[in-house]
């Protein structure tokens, strides 16, 4: 039996990174016959919805809330079977899933739901279910919180999957999440696998996450085209890779399914100073320069 | 390290030297000379372009015939595709070669069959 991995998607909130990772999980599953794990780590619980064909699974932290406390939940009432062909039954690869949940809008950390799901998932033996071959946590945004870094901090997640765009909100925060992983990387063994370019079809897209994977030390592993056939198979709450598996954007989860499962690039990344950043989106057209003098005046003046 | 497929191991890091690459498309078992032409066609926002290519003697060639031989799909994976280009512009020369190259670097989609 091969050895546990545990890798986690992290990305800007919005670029698509539960969309991008349930479809590649789903791959994963399907193409590949891994058994998988998916842990959402997501306040909004939205990591696991295509697999389990929900709108939202109950989370640990709502669970938690009706029982009284988390101690009186059930490893069973938490972690749920995933749906059609990633049930227990499928003779394919079979993908379990939980969500962490999180506190009403403006009340609380969010993090926090993440370390006690950890916690309550590793102490009921979610780990432990045989044949798992990955546990994937799906992280939302950019790792200034601590409670989102729980995955990366405490050694759980290994390999990280950064999934980004040509945009430059992604980079930046493909930039700090690479600096997130670099402070953890000597203590906890977390290292950069790859970015995934989730992309918008801007001009120069490929270019331009190829470059900054060179400069964080990594590589852009897969370049995933937009397809409406997404957004198609997502109105059913399916991932693509059950609702079309034939389809050409399904071939493109399974490639970088594959990947996944071969790929042996792991880094310390080599995050980029603010400056080298901004220099590196003027290259490729995302940032005009702007002369010092002009800085602080209106267009009229 | 992925480059047209093949895996590179992490010794390699992440920049893998073309002749590298070229080793590894010519050791795949891939008969190149059992095609004589390349048939594509591309899509963008509804327009379709037919496309051959016949210069047997390039790397972009030697890749396009292995990708129709090896891919379980007509269909060209982007990531492939971009790859294939960027290292044909540094080991071809021809201008029909980096017309191509062109046309691989936009956004659409293409279909690929040995004719």
């Amino acid at each position: 039996m091969s050895a546990l991995r545990q890798i986690a998607f992290y990305g800007k909130g919005g670029i698509g990174k539960s969309t991008t990772s349930q479809n590649t999980l789903a791959a994963m599953a399907y193409y590949f016959d891994k058994n998988i794990m998916i842990v959402g780590c997501d306040p909004k619980a939205d990591s696991t919805r295509l697999i389990l064909h929900e709108k939202a699974q109950n989370t640990i932290l709502q669970l938690a809330a009706e029982m009284g406390t988390v101690e009186d939940l059930e490893l069973e009432d938490a972690c749920k079977p995933g749906a059609g062909i990633f049930s227990p039954e499928s003779p394919h690869g079979w993908i379990n899933c939980t969500e962490s949940g999180g506190p009403e809008p403006g009340v609380g950390c969010a993090g926090r739901g993440v370390i006690t799901a950890i916690n309550f998932l590793e102490e009921e033996g979610a780990y432990e279910a045989e044949g798992l071959d990955f546990v994937s946590y799906d992280v939302l945004g950019d790792v200034v919180c601590g409670g989102f870094a729980m995955p990366i901090r405490e050694g759980k997640a290994q390999e990280i999957y950064i999934v980004m765009s040509g945009e430059m909100m992604a980079m930046y925060a493909a930039n700090n999440i690479s600096k997130g992983i670099l402070k953890y990387a000597n203590t906890g063994g977390v290292r950069l696998a790859g970015l995934i370019c989730n992309a918008r079809m801007t001009d120069r897209e490929y270019d331009l996450a190829w470059a900054l994977a060179r400069e964080l030390g990594t590589q852009m592993i897969h370049f995933v085209p937009r397809n409406n056939i997404v957004q198609h198979a997502e109105l059913r709450r399916m991932t693509v890779v059950e609702y079309s598996p034939k389809s050409d954007q399904a071939q493109e989860y399974k490639e970088l399914a594959r990947k996944i499962i071969a790929n042996d690039l792991k880094v310390i990344p080599t995050p980029l100073e603010m400056d080298d950043l901004e220099s590196l989106l003027m290259e490729y057209g995302l940032e005009e320069e702007v002369l010092e003098d002009e800085i602080g005046k209106s267009a009229e003046a | 390290m992925f480059i047209l497929g093949f895996h590179f191991p992490a010794s390699f890091g992440n920049k893998v030297p073309d002749e590298k690459v070229v080793e590894k498309l010519e050791g795949a078992g891939v008969d190149f000379n059992s095609v004589n032409e390349i048939k594509m066609t591309s899509e963008s926002h509804g327009v379709k372009e037919t496309l051959s290519y016949t210069k047997k003697d390039t790397f972009m060639f030697k890749a396009l015939v292995h990708y129709v031989k090896t891919a379980e799909t007509d269909y060209m994976i982007y990531t492939n595709r971009y790859q294939i280009s960027e290292l044909s512009k540094r080991l071809d020369k021809d201008d029909e070669t980096m017309a191509l190259c062109k046309k691989f670097d936009s956004m659409a989609q293409f279909k690929i069959t040995a004719a």
